[in-house]
């Protein structure tokens, strides 16, 4: 093995590595903490056009229901999530994975 | 000049009475009118005699008049039925089952209803070119105030979903870091879109409303109908809404000087305090009072129509609404 093939595997690992760390560190925390924002405003928004699935009379439901063929997945996630949901913090405290 | 005109009162009062009376001096000046009843209890077809549906039918006996009942139920029908089948179409059935509570939920509410009457108001609204004038019968106040006081509340609360929604997708655009792809894209997002038309649908509804609509209030020359009347003119002036006049129904006739029997005095007596009733709406109103109809001795409906019918024409036509 030539030198320079030694520093090629080298720079080769330390490109890896410093990928690794950025993305450890910045890359992923903030996608997942902004992913998480979004998933959090799109429930406020589920929360708004199906409250009375929760019991709570709403009156735009009967047009809010045309949305459900382009939201069926998420509907169906939303109403799992809104049912079993522990607490605010248990789900807040998820990105320092503990 | 008021394409539609909405009358509204409490029960009872004679609001499809007036509204019959009303087409049919609209229809005899030459105007091409569709009478709407959006009452659930309907009673058009009692008073023409002739059964009535969801589309416009000419009346019969009569030229240039056309009536129809609204029925929301079969309305609400047809929402939920077109929901379920785009719902098929699009998505695997072991989801769907979970939706379909959902979406039964949401046309059981009683809300439901009255977006469903909504709805056939705006259809009626937008396809009416063909006559030159739009009568609405409407059910007793409370519900057609709150009817008609929608567009505006609607159109803020789908805004601020929309709001919502643009906010939630323009988020994971953003969590999109590095070689990730967006889940959700703010062009054609199917969610936004949808509620777009339904902002422009309150839109129309509520400028027609505003702007091409007279509302005229029946009541009778009595404590209750009088109190009521002050609370749906100031509801509808608050929403933005012309009230054009009020319509007294049903006021005694004075009995003849020389006549002098118990019901005689009765009349006269009962008379006497439904003029001061009178005096005191005209007083207390602002608005105009567009019209005094004596109370008739029998039911202005069925086969009586076609003999009440030239008297009330014209005692319509002498204190009609002036529009």
């Amino acid at each position: 093995m030539t030198v320079s093939d030694r520093i090629r595997a080298y720079l080769d690992g330390l490109d890896a590595w410093l990928h690794g760390l950025y993305h450890g560190m910045i890359e992923h925390p903030s996608f997942e903490k902004i992913e998480k924002e979004a998933e959090d405003t799109a429930d406020v928004f589920m929360f708004a056009c199906f409250a009375d699935a929760f019991g709570i009379p709403s009156p735009v439901s009967y047009y809010t229901a045309e949305l459900l063929p382009h939201l069926t997945e998420e509907f169906v996630a939303w109403e799992r999530r809104m049912w079993d949901r522990e607490s605010l913090v248990e789900r807040k405290g998820q990105q320092y994975h503990f | 000049m008021n394409k539609f005109v909405f009358f509204g009162g409490k029960g009872g009062v004679g609001k499809t009475t007036v509204s019959s009376a009303y087409g049919l001096r609209c229809a005899a000046e030459g105007m091409r009118t569709l009478l709407v009843s959006t009452d659930p209890a309907h009673s058009t077809s009692d008073v023409f005699d002739q059964q009535f549906d969801d589309d416009p039918a000419a009346v019969g006996g009569y030229e240039n008049l056309w009536a129809m009942e609204l029925d929301p139920d079969e309305e609400v029908k047809r929402h939920m039925q077109s929901i379920k089948s785009s719902m098929t179409d699009q998505v695997s059935p072991a989801i769907v089952n979970e939706i379909d509570r959902q979406i039964e939920l949401a046309h059981r509410t009683p809300g439901a209803y009255e977006a469903a009457l909504f709805d056939r108001f705006i259809d009626v609204m937008r396809d009416s070119e063909a006559y030159d004038r739009v009568i609405f019968d409407t059910s007793p106040t409370g519900g057609t105030l709150r009817l008609l006081a929608l567009p505006e509340f609607l159109e803020s609360w789908i805004e601020r979903l929309a709001a919502k929604r643009e906010e939630s997708v323009d988020l994971f655009e953003k969590a999109a870091v590095g070689d990730k792809s967006a889940r959700r894209k703010l062009e054609q997002d199917p969610i936004l879109e949808r509620l777009a038309e339904r902002k422009a649908d309150f839109e129309f509804a509520g400028e027609t409303l505003r702007e091409a609509a007279m509302f005229y209030l029946v009541l009778n020359p009595d404590e209750l109908s009088i109190e009521e009347s002050h609370r749906a003119v100031a509801d509808l002036t608050d929403a933005g809404l012309t009230v054009g006049g009020l319509i007294v129904n049903k006021v005694a006739p004075a009995p003849d000087d020389g006549e002098s029997g118990t019901g005689a005095t009765y009349l006269r007596e009962r008379h006497r305090t439904e003029q001061q009733r009178l005096e005191r709406i005209r007083g207390e109103f602002t608005q105009p009072v567009a019209g005094v109809i004596e109370q008739r001795v029998s039911e202005v409906k069925g086969d009586l129509l076609a003999e009440v019918a030239d008297d009330l024409v014209i005692d319509t036509e002498a204190t009609a609404p002036t529009i």
